[in-house]
């Protein structure tokens, strides 16, 4: 027999999280970003990544991608709330789509104390495909792109090499729909 | 040189409230809207309202937007003067009503550094408008203030704020009108003008197959237009189907219809709830499924097939998974159901649901708004029904406060026009019925306008009393004073063991003496015997006037549908007990 909880549970607090990446088109104008990211921070949703660059200057639009972990239906009540916002042209959530293409892009710096370690690095770089930046003595830039699965996993082997430090920044993920 | 085109930006402001055919407006004064303030000084098309605190004025420009189907204007100061108006943009938000307000601004070099009166507006405001402008270049200005009164009325509505820095109001530019500007449809999301026949042709199908339909009228009936009820009453007296309406559908279709079941949701009529919960076909025509209306979800009306018309899309499948739903404007939609009917010479089979309003009839019978009226304590219920009855012959708006008595108004005052009932639902905001009333004597100068007030909501916001002084607006308070913030109390009985915790009002002042120390007029009524001629009086007097009515300090609000409990649930009175499995889950609801 279970025992009964000490506080009462309330209903629906356990749900399952999903990992989506919107994409929506903006008017570029002061403020937009706020505007979205408010409908996360509102609900307590955590942005995991977030990328925002005008894409089309002569129409002065936008395109922010926003990687996030969400209950599918809170998803598409924030989506739908996007779309409802004034600056907005389409909000869309890639998994939606029956094809769609993901990509992001890393930069890793890498410092290395010996050979061997420098052999490891670059067998690595090789199978991942990734292209050098600089390279001096004793440290090396990569540029790895593609989806971010890839990228973690670059970097989980880098991991595998002991006594190297590295600095990466991520651009997180972007995609479109074909 | 001087350009004879160029205008300042509290010029331009100006030409282009003209230009939206604003005649009033509400606000209060200070340092960063002193240029704007100067040019109302100098001109005689708007009027302009001196509110006694900022909160005034935003409810006033909501009771003005309500009663009369415009859009509501106001004007505040930076700083302490925004931040007093968010929870009026909030509360119409929440209740989906046109407003623009205009606050001012630091001057533009000054933004940033902490300046005197200098807060975030816009920050503070986005999450409670549906958008909002810092404008910084004045060549922007006319189009922004167009684009903001075209935004806040179209589609679902809302407010909208426009700051503007005090520097941009003394900056010149030219004016651009109305009719120049070409608005970009994306931003106006005005939702669609083509009607979804496939939508109406299936509706009509089910109406025909559905042995147990009803219709769920909600506040986007009311802000479709008043064409959108009369094609209502049309589509139910051509059906004989139910009709039930939400706390802001009251008005949309005439309250004394045989028709009508009345108020539905937590403190609505047993027979409308049990017909929710029983229906076979739901027509929900611009409502939201709202957790006030819906109690607990996964016994929400469990066999219905439900149709949902909304200019929101964002209210598609929220809270409710509907079986068939429409964004086109809900007028439209109606409209094009009628005619369909009609050229496709459709009757329903001599259908009149008998068995169905059979079973309604029944469910009447529990009588849920009885009460017993002794012969010495007013009971507040009577106290609404004498008014409605001494009323009913005018075109009477009323506005509310928010607690037991709003319930009871909702309840006992009938509504057979749209446009006529003003209450705070999505916030429940104490402290908005009375300058709401104002806003709405402005708009119906020569209506009879009642905010129907507790003791306790009225206390929020009684400075603008003297607002209604100051404009000769005879709009009448009519407290059902309980000594008690009865709706807490209420919940303290039924969930917290009768534990009274601070919703005694103590310390009330005299509100007869509280009305003549602002020249207005007090009057009472201490018991039953005093009532009738109390209302009568209050009604002939052309000045404010406060009511001061002591009711039963201990009278419960019901039916009700208990928090965590499911729509048919209801408790009818107080001898009725609550399953105590619901009332822990209920507890941590709101
Ligand atoms: C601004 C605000 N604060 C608190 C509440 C919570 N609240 C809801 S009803 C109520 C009591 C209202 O008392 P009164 O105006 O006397 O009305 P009654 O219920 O007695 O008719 C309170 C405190 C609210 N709705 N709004
Ligand atoms: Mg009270």
């Amino acid at each position: 027999m279970s025992s009964t909880s000490v506080y009462p549970t309330p209903i629906n607090a356990f749900k399952q999280s999903k990992r989506s990446v919107l994409s929506v088109i903006v008017d570029n104008e002061p403020g937009i970003l706020a505007r979205i990211v408010g409908l996360f921070s509102g609900r307590g949703y955590n942005i995991e990544a977030l990328n925002v660059t005008v894409v089309d200057v002569k129409k002065n639009l936008s395109r922010i991608t926003i990687e996030t972990l969400g209950e599918e239906k809170v998803i598409s009540q924030i989506i739908a709330q996007l779309e409802k916002l004034v600056p907005v042209h389409s909000a869309t959530n890639l998994a939606n789509l029956s094809e769609s293409y993901e990509a992001e892009i890393c930069l890793v710096k890498i410092e290395f104390e010996n050979e061997e370690q420098d052999q490891k690095i670059l067998n690595f770089a090789d199978i991942y495909r990734s292209r050098t930046v600089q390279k001096r003595q004793n440290i090396v830039v990569y540029e790895i792109s593609g989806t971010s699965e890839r990228i973690n996993k670059f970097l989980d082997d880098l991991d595998t090499i002991g006594g190297i430090k590295v600095e990466l920044v991520r651009s997180g993920p972007i995609g479109l729909g074909i | 040189m001087k350009d004879e085109n160029e205008f300042t930006g509290a010029d331009i402001l100006l030409k282009a409230l003209k230009d939206q055919e604003v005649d009033t407006i509400f606000g209060y004064p200070g340092g960063a809207v002193l240029p704007i303030y100067d040019a109302i000084f100098g001109q005689n098309f708007l009027k302009h309202v001196l509110v006694r605190q900022e909160a005034g004025a935003v409810h006033a420009a909501e009771g003005y937007a309500r009663s009369s189907g415009k859009v509501g204007v106001l004007l505040v100061t930076s700083g302490p003067g925004v931040t007093n108006v968010v929870t009026g943009l909030t509360d119409a938000l929440m209740d989906s009503i046109p407003i623009v307000c205009i606050s001012g601004q630091v001057p533009s070099h000054l933004i940033g550094t902490d300046a005197f009166q200098e807060c975030d507006t816009t920050g503070i405001t986005r999450p409670c408008t549906k958008h909002n402008y810092l404008v910084k270049d004045v060549s922007k200005l006319s189009e922004t203030i167009h684009e903001a009164f075209k935004i806040a009325s179209s589609g679902r509505p809302g407010p909208v704020l426009i700051d503007i820095p005090k520097d941009v109001q003394f900056a010149k530019s030219k004016y651009i009108s109305k009719k120049d500007i070409s608005f970009r449809e994306h931003r106006i999301k005005a939702g669609s003008k083509n009607v979804d026949k496939n939508f109406v042709e299936e509706l009509v199908n089910h109406i025909k197959k559905s042995e147990k339909p009803i219709f769920y009228v909600g506040g986007g009936c009311l802000n479709s237009g008043h064409q959108a009820s009369h094609e209502l009453i049309k589509l139910v007296n051509k059906t004989n189907i139910p009709i039930t309406t939400t706390l802001h559908g009251l008005g949309c279709f005439p309250g004394e219809d045989k028709n009508s079941l009345g108020m539905l949701g937590m403190h609505g009529n047993y027979e409308a709830n049990l017909a929710m919960n029983k229906c076979d076909l739901m027509i929900n025509v611009g409502a939201r499924f709202d957790d006030r209306v819906t109690g607990r979800l996964d016994a929400f009306s469990p066999d219905s097939v439900k149709f949902h018309i909304d200019i929101d899309q964002s209210s598609i499948n929220k809270n409710v998974k509907v079986n068939f739903h429409t964004n086109t404007d809900i007028t439209l939609t109606l409209k094009e159901i009628n005619s369909f009917i009609d050229s496709n010479n459709i009757d329903f089979g001599g259908k009149d649901y008998s068995n169905w309003w059979g079973q309604i009839n029944e469910w009447r019978k529990k009588e849920c708004l009885h009460y017993e009226q002794g012969d010495e304590v007013i009971k507040p219920q009577h106290a609404i029904s004498r008014l409605y009855e001494l009323t009913k012959q005018r075109d009477t708006f009323v506005t509310t406060e928010v607690g037991q008595h709003q319930m009871w108004a909702a309840q006992y005052y009938k509504f057979s026009k749209p446009n006529r009932w003003i209450t705070s639902g999505g916030l429940g905001t104490m402290g908005f019925g009375m300058p709401a009333a104002v806003g709405a004597q402005m708009a119906n100068p020569d209506s009879l306008v009642i905010d129907i007030a507790g003791e306790a909501s009225f206390l929020m916001n009684i400075q603008e009393i003297a607002t209604a002084v100051q404009y000769k607006l005879p709009i009448k308070i009519f407290i059902l004073n309980n000594e008690y913030m009865g709706m807490v109390r209420q919940w303290q009985e039924l969930l917290h063991g009768s534990r009274y915790s601070e919703s005694y009002v103590d310390a009330l002042p005299d509100f007869k003496k509280l009305a003549e120390s602002f020249n207005a007029v007090g009057v009472r009524a201490k018991n039953i015997a005093e009532l009738d001629d109390t209302i009568n009086e209050m009604i002939s007097i052309d000045r404010p006037v406060i009511a001061d009515i002591w009711v039963d300090k201990k009278e419960n609000c019901f039916p009700m549908i208990p928090s965590g409990a499911a729509h048919h649930e209801m408790l009818l009175s107080k001898y009725d007990k609550e399953n105590p499995e619901n009332q822990e889950k209920g507890k941590v609801l709101v």
